[in-house]
């Protein structure tokens, strides 16, 4: 393809789509070129900070003035985009003190206005700050949204005529004679080359100039200049926080959307497309963030990202930040005799318009055509279809906005990006009208998959949109999913601890246990798979720490001071608990039942409910080889005999094959009893549909799922409920299709889930608890069924929602009313299936005198000569001991949050303060790629323990003879990765009962 | 979450969520009603476009009735009731209800002004309060559900009734207690101090009754934080002394007493020494005479109650944390049977089911158990919650009472009002009757 323009500008940043706007705008043909999605580049992974100008005005004071002027046309241009934070320089004890009276007298040559605010006025405007602060002024910084300013600008160009053309990739620049007159552009998405012809070329590409001057031959000297930002889960300030002093690292926070970004630090790369984000810059972050607000470093860390600064410089200059922060426009006829092309480069996100003005300004002159600019008159136009944060053109932006809207509409109910309160209006309004290729980009349209979860929940309801809009072959809607989970994967891998780590293996849950996206058929990488980061550098590992069992004296002292003045110790009377189980997933609630049912005085408690609620419901126990986890296991009998031997410590080989088998018996037994019943057995695995259409294989399956097994390749309709975002049945067809098993998906709309606001999988299960609802869910199917007469189902597939009573009743219902054999697939959390098998275990311990109670968490333990004699849990006020014979410890691993996993890389398990093993550094937790199939070494962490499942120390000595430990917090396994997280529960909760 | 702050301040506690929605699953409200979307998109999600100094966004969290099923629920210590209260007080704050919402509000949130206005006419109140007319206007006026259980007022005050008692069985050195009696006590149902008193004083314990007002939870549970911590701080000022001399106190409304221990310190964020105190020394009367156990100095000599029975633990109880402490303390009384109910909340949550606007919602709320009280088939339902008990008797038809009126008459006090009629023949005597 060829296409003719006047001008040809290379780069989808700020400045590019600021230049091409401008150029459209004075009426120029214009055309930009992409390698990614608009704002890939530097400007989608800056902190979002709209300058004063205040940063500069001691060492950079023409920088400073650009700022400022810059500053005040861009609040008239798109307010849509920028949040009138306000900004503070504040002067903290690491500062110098005589900065600051430079400082003032800078803002004020430059015209910046500036004033001195009480520090306990600071506090009350921020109160996390350090009360330690010496001197805060005010500046009216801002904070800015990168992605919609470029993506207006280019809506802005377009209207104008402009053409914007993403995931073009320059190969080569064309030259006549010694003239630059364009571009060869590979498409990237379309996989062909388009040939642009263009009178001028403006090279826009910030970091990137160097890159495309040499592709001429010519020489653009831009040092890449990397910046490592951190976001904080939540908005610690509400206005942008700089540090009064010379620019350096990590001293600016920004409140950006819902979060808070700590930025930067500065180093010299090589290369912009290929560095890696340093572990010290992390703790640099860290460190730094301290100093602002106390308590920093406790604090959640949502992800990482670097961007690279465009520097210019003519000499070597070793300090990054010696380099003017002004912006540079080259002329290349000038510099290189190479008329058609110019180059603008450095400067900063803020001054991008400036640079823009300037750009085009020599446009003019070099196609000998005077023409004003007036972007500083125009206001940016609303996005079509695309960002909802848009909707609201000039009003200011304020944090809430979003929140706002969501209310007014009382949208709250079509969520797809919880987080980020994205709707499913806006993403399909962004799928539709849109430019977005993947996943990544619809990210920087919406803000879906930024939130707390990082993609957790949106990116399988994004994907099940994308196919059903777009109709793309499934294996390409694989791939998005995949590359979209590994692009936030990588921004989480430089700073995964504590509760990001947590919903780091909750996410894992869901793609794995539930959904096992690492088995969907199509290729693993395509054009637009996002590049890692590089490896950093890892400095020697730090030695393991000390994680020795000591007393919580803390607690101790908190016992009731009152009940002191009483005359009888409580030590003196027998315990009046046999045993106290701590954690409600499926293998404390396991021991609870079989000690209650043998007459135990048991107490379970817990701080909440456990993983059952997130479980798909079925008995995994083995469906992937550990060493080769590629091979699906058919047949758990056969391969268990190996994989013990191969690993004396996995919790199998502890309970032992026999207990495995007789616990799943009693297990079954109970479910029968209870109406529930399973089926199933270690002798095949049922390979069950997942709700993205993989296979999933299990041992024990409710019989609400079991006509679903893909093992026969009976014809299956899948049908999914239009309101419920939670399940996508042309997804899963096509992919069951792609599989050997053809299925078709339908879409049923029925009035009972149509006037709900609000519809969720128990929604849905309360709904089929009702047989009137059965039946109409029937008639509507009958009917849909009757009109598509091409394909014959041999069996229907819902989400597993039929009922959280009656879940049989309303499966016979349907099929008598359909004559067709009919099965439940899992989907997201809460799982209702899982949350049957809690009920159900639940109502067995209490029919056996048993207690379960949540709500109660355990924070510490009382020992005395090697046995616990008290665990205190926390309570309203003060803590409160439980005493009993025995302890189970089945608060589970990471994911249950038995254990912590520090940011100093220490693991500790949290209420008896056992030493858990795990990797010695943090900097071998994880694995590049998150679906690896090597798993993360951090969730094979666990607490070794003897055959009595006695917590035992490196020397193999029980530390307490009457603490037993089960499930998820068991050493030598990763439960996830080789799908044995329900089956080792029920285990080892088996044995654990049969012992006390 | 062991590291950093513990516990971590109310809004921090966001940061724990894992978005894994079990507490949306949870949710009493949410599950009959799409004007509420659930817990965890009021607290943790909200939250993080909540910002001081901005306008409020929020409309709907105000459907929240403050149970705290998400809480004890979740599994990351995500403490999201509180979360919604204290976005309903910046609701609050800002303007968002109108006058007449606002003054429906004060009224119900104010029991204590309530039960000194209409006790002098307490006959004429009751009658007035029950005129079906008078009820037709206050909810089309106000907005005060018509339907809804409104306690009758007792003719005379618990405090007037403590002061003239006569003390049964001799009071031990060095048994001391507060009793913090709430004010459906004082107003509404004095037979439950009345019992609670005979209790203590049967164990030896010198009764103490100081100066006390409303804990204050009614209106922080209507966002109207400002009165509810001139409440709060009167009471730690009243209360103070006791603490401070190692007394414990000692309430029968579960309520007020995790107001005292916790609700009010934390959503008001008065965490001054003598409120830490006084939380402190707070006691659930279960749970204290339960700790009176465990020491072996509870008096086990109880007659039996030869009853089956429903225990029905509040939302409030729970939220102590501690168990189902209630039931246990029953369990000590032989041949009395206690079943607990299994489910969640009555609906009504102190004020909400007595708004217009939430009246129906709380009456489907409470739908599961009304029905399991009536399948249970009564003759009383226990439940230690004042206005839980109003409703369960206004949904399930049948009369309840508070375990401490099982307790006194175990010990050989004559029961008052619904339990003496049941209870005609059911009590052998005991050496103490």
């Amino acid at each position: 393809m060829i296409i003719e323009t006047e001008a040809l500008v290379i780069g989808g940043g700020a400045t590019g789509t600021g230049v091409v706007r401008d150029l459209a705008m004075r009426g120029f043909k214009a055309v930009l070129v992409e390698k990614g999605d608009l704002t890939r580049g530097t400007t989608g992974r800056y902190h979002g900070l709209l300058h004063s100008g205040g940063r500069y005005v001691v060492r950079d004071p023409q920088a400073a003035r650009e700022c400022i002027a810059e500053n005040r046309i861009l609040r008239q241009i798109m307010p849509q985009c920028i949040e009138d934070t306000g900004g503070f320089f504040v002067l903290t004890e690491h500062d110098d003190p005589d900065y600051a009276p430079q400082f003032l007298a800078g803002c004020r040559t430059v015209g910046i206005p500036v004033e001195e605010l009480s520090i306990a006025q600071m506090l009350r405007e921020e109160p996390l700050l350090n009360p330690r602060i010496a001197r805060c002024f005010r500046v009216p910084d801002g904070s800015a949204d990168s992605f919609l300013a470029a993506e207006l600008n280019a809506v802005s160009a377009q209207e104008h005529g402009a053409r914007i053309l993403n995931y073009h990739k320059v190969a080569a620049l064309l030259r006549a004679d010694d003239r630059i007159v364009g571009a060869l552009c590979e498409d990237l998405v379309g996989a062909e080359t388009v040939e642009i012809r263009a009178e001028i070329v403006v090279n826009a590409c910030g970091a990137w100039a160097g890159k495309i001057a040499r592709l001429a031959g010519l020489e653009a000297p831009v040092i890449p200049g990397k910046g490592t930002m951190l976001a904080l889960n939540h908005r610690i300030v509400n206005t942008v926080i700089n540090r009064c002093k010379f620019p350096s690292d990590g001293d600016i926070l920004v409140p950006a959307h819902t979060v808070a970004v700590i930025g930067t630090t500065d180093v010299k790369v090589a290369d912009p497309d290929h560095f890696a984000i340093e572990p010290w810059e992390v703790e640099l972050m860290l460190d730094e963030g301290e100093k602002l607000v106390p308590g920093f470093k406790q604090m959640r860390v949502l992800r990482a990202w670097a961007g690279v600064r465009p520097l210019y410089q003519d000499a070597s200059v070793d300090d990054t930040r010696d380099v003017t922060r002004a912006f540079v426009l080259l002329d290349h006829e000038q510099r290189d005799q190479t008329p058609g092309m110019i180059t603008i480069t450095g400067g900063k996100w803020t001054t991008y318009r400036k640079m823009a003005e300037a750009t085009v300004d020599l446009v003019c002159q070099k196609l000998r055509s005077p023409r004003s600019c007036r972007t500083h008159l125009e206001v940016l136009p609303d996005a079509p279809g695309g960002a909802p944060k848009a909707r609201s053109v000039h009003s200011s932006l304020t944090a809430g906005h979003r929140l706002a809207e969501v209310e007014q509409d009382q949208s709250y109910g079509k969520l797809i990006c919880e987080c980020e309160l994205v709707t499913e209006a806006d993403a399909v309004r962004a799928i539709l009208l849109g430019s977005a290729k993947t996943i990544d980009d619809l990210r920087r349209d919406l803000r879906i998959g930024m939130g707390p979860c990082q993609g957790g929940f949106c990116t399988y309801r994004v994907a099940g949109l994308l196919h059903r809009l777009q109709n793309r072959p499934v294996e390409q809607t694989n791939l998005a999913l995949r590359d979209f989970l590994q692009e936030r994967w990588k921004g989480l891998l430089p700073i995964l601890w504590g509760q990001q780590l947590r919903q780091e293996r909750l996410d894992e849950l869901i793609y794995l246990s539930i959904l096992n996206a690492d088995h969907l058929p199509g290729p693993r990488s395509g054009p637009l798979t996002p590049e890692l980061y590089s490896p950093p550098d890892i400095p020697g590992a730090p030695p393991a720490a000390d994680a020795l069992p000591s007393d919580c004296q803390e607690f101790k002292t908190a016992r009731p001071p009152i009940f002191s003045t009483f005359a009888k110790p409580a030590e003196d009377q027998p315990p009046p608990l046999d045993v106290l189980v701590i954690g409600a997933g499926l293998a404390g609630l396991t021991a609870a039942w079989v000690a209650a049912r043998r007459g135990l005085r048991v107490r379970l408690i817990a701080k909440g409910w456990g993983a059952l609620y997130w479980q798909p419901g079925c008995i995994d126990v083995l469906g992937y080889n550990p060493n080769d986890r590629e091979a699906l296991i058919s047949a758990p009998v056969q391969a268990l005999p190996d994989l013990l031997r191969a690993n004396p410590q996995h919790p199998y080989a502890l309970a032992g094959l026999d207990r495995l088998e007789r616990s799943l018996a009693a297990f079954s037994a109970l479910c029968q009893s209870a109406g529930y019943p399973f089926s199933g057995s270690l002798e095949q695995n049922w390979l069950l549909p997942t709700a993205l259409g993989a296979q999933r294989p299990t041992a024990l399956a409710p019989e609400t799922m079991i006509a679903g097994d893909l093992t026969a390749s009976k014809p299956a309709l899948i049908v999914g409920f239009a309101g419920f975002a939670d399940f996508y049945p042309e997804l899963i067809a096509d992919n069951l299709s792609h599989q050997g098993v053809p299925a078709r998906g339908l879409w049923l709309s029925l009035p009972e889930v149509a006037r709900r606001r609000f519809v969720n999988a128990l929604t849905l299960a309360n709904l089929f608890d009702d047989p009137r609802f059965v039946e109409s869910v029937a008639e509507e199917l009958l009917r849909q069924i009757s009109k598509k007469s091409d394909f014959q189902p041999e069996r229907i597939g819902f989400p597993a929602v039929l009922g959280l009573d009656n879940p049989r009743r309303a499966l016979e219902q349907l099929e008598i009313s359909l004559g067709l054999p009919v099965f439940e697939i899992p989907t997201l959390p809460p799982s209702i299936p899982g949350m049957r098998l809690c009920r159900l275990l639940v109502n067995a311990i209490h029919n056996s005198g048993g207690k379960v109670y949540n709500g109660l968490q355990a924070v510490c333990a009382e020992r005395e000569n090697g046995k616990i004699t008290g665990v205190w849990s926390e309570a309203a006020a003060r803590k409160t001991l439980h005493r009993a014979r025995s302890y189970c410890l089945a608060s589970g691993g990471l994911l249950g949050g038995g254990f912590f996993a520090a940011h100093n890389g220490l693991v500790s398990e949290q209420v008896f303060n056992l030493p858990v093993a795990a990797p010695a550094s943090r900097h071998g937790w994880l694995n590049r790629e998150f679906l690896s199939g090597k798993g993360h070494p951090i969730f094979h962490s666990g607490l070794r323990v003897n055959r009595d499942l006695q917590p035992l120390s490196s020397d193999g000595q029980v530390f307490y003879e009457n603490l037993h430990i089960l499930g998820g917090a068991l050493d030598g396994f990763d439960p996830i990765r080789e799908r044995s997280l329900e089956g080792v529960g029920l285990a080892s909760g088996f044995l654990a009962g049969e012992l006390l | 979450m062991k590291e950093g702050l513990f516990p971590p301040p109310v809004e921090m506690t966001l940061d724990q969520c894992i978005k894994c929605n079990i507490c949306t699953s949870v949710c009493p409200v949410s599950a009959v009603t799409d004007l509420f979307p659930g817990p965890k998109y009021a607290a943790p999600q909200a939250g993080r476009f909540r910002q001081p100094g901005q306008p409020n966004p929020d409309a709907s969290v105000d459907y929240c009735d403050g149970c705290r099923v998400c809480n004890l629920a979740c599994p990351t210590g995500v403490k999201i009731a509180e979360m919604n209260a204290r976005a309903r007080a910046v609701m609050v704050e800002q303007g968002a209800f109108n006058l007449v919402l606002r003054l429906r509000n004060n009224l119900l949130a104010r029991p204590e002004l309530l039960g000194k206005a209409a006790r002098p006419i307490a006959p004429a109140a009751n009658y007035l309060l029950n005129l079906p007319a008078a009820r037709l206007l206050a909810d089309k006026v106000f907005g005060v559900a018509r339907e809804a259980p409104l306690p009758a007022f007792s003719s005379d005050t618990f405090t007037a009734w403590f002061k003239n008692h006569a003390r049964r069985a001799p009071a031990l050195p060095g048994r001391k207690v507060v009793y913090f009696h709430g004010c459906s006590t004082q107003y509404y149902e004095r037979r439950i101090g009345v019992a609670a008193v005979q209790v203590l004083e049967h164990l030896g314990f010198e009764v103490i009754v100081p100066r006390q007002n409303c804990c204050g939870l009614p209106l922080l549970s209507n966002g109207e934080f400002a009165a509810a911590r001139r409440y709060h701080r009167s009471n730690v000022a009243n209360l103070v002394e006791f603490a401070r001399a190692g007394i414990p106190i000692v309430g029968t409304s579960t309520s007020c007493t995790l107001t005292l221990k916790e609700e009010a310190p934390e959503l008001l964020d008065m965490h001054d020494e003598d409120s830490a105190l006084v939380a402190k020394s707070t006691y659930d009367f279960n749970e204290f005479l339960l700790l009176l156990h465990a020491e072996g100095l509870l008096n086990l000599e109880l007659a039996s109650v030869n009853l089956r029975l429903l225990y029905h633990i509040p939302c409030q109880y729970r939220a102590h944390r501690l168990g189902h402490l209630g039931s246990e303390l029953l369990g000590l009384i032989p041949g009395l049977e206690i079943r607990e109910s299994e489910v969640s909340c009555c609906g009504i949550a102190g004020t909400y089911g007595y708004k217009s606007e939430k009246y129906a919602i709380s009456m489907a709320i409470g739908a599961p158990l009304f029905e399991k009280a009536r399948q249970f088939g009564g003759p009383l339902v226990v439940c230690d919650s004042e206005t839980c008990r109003w409703q369960i008797t206004h949904g399930a038809h049948l009369p309840a009472i508070h375990p401490v009126e099982l307790l006194a008459a175990a010990y050989g006090y004559p029961p008052l009002d619904a339990l003496a009629e049941i209870l005609k023949g059911a009590t052998e005597p005991t050496a103490f009757s």
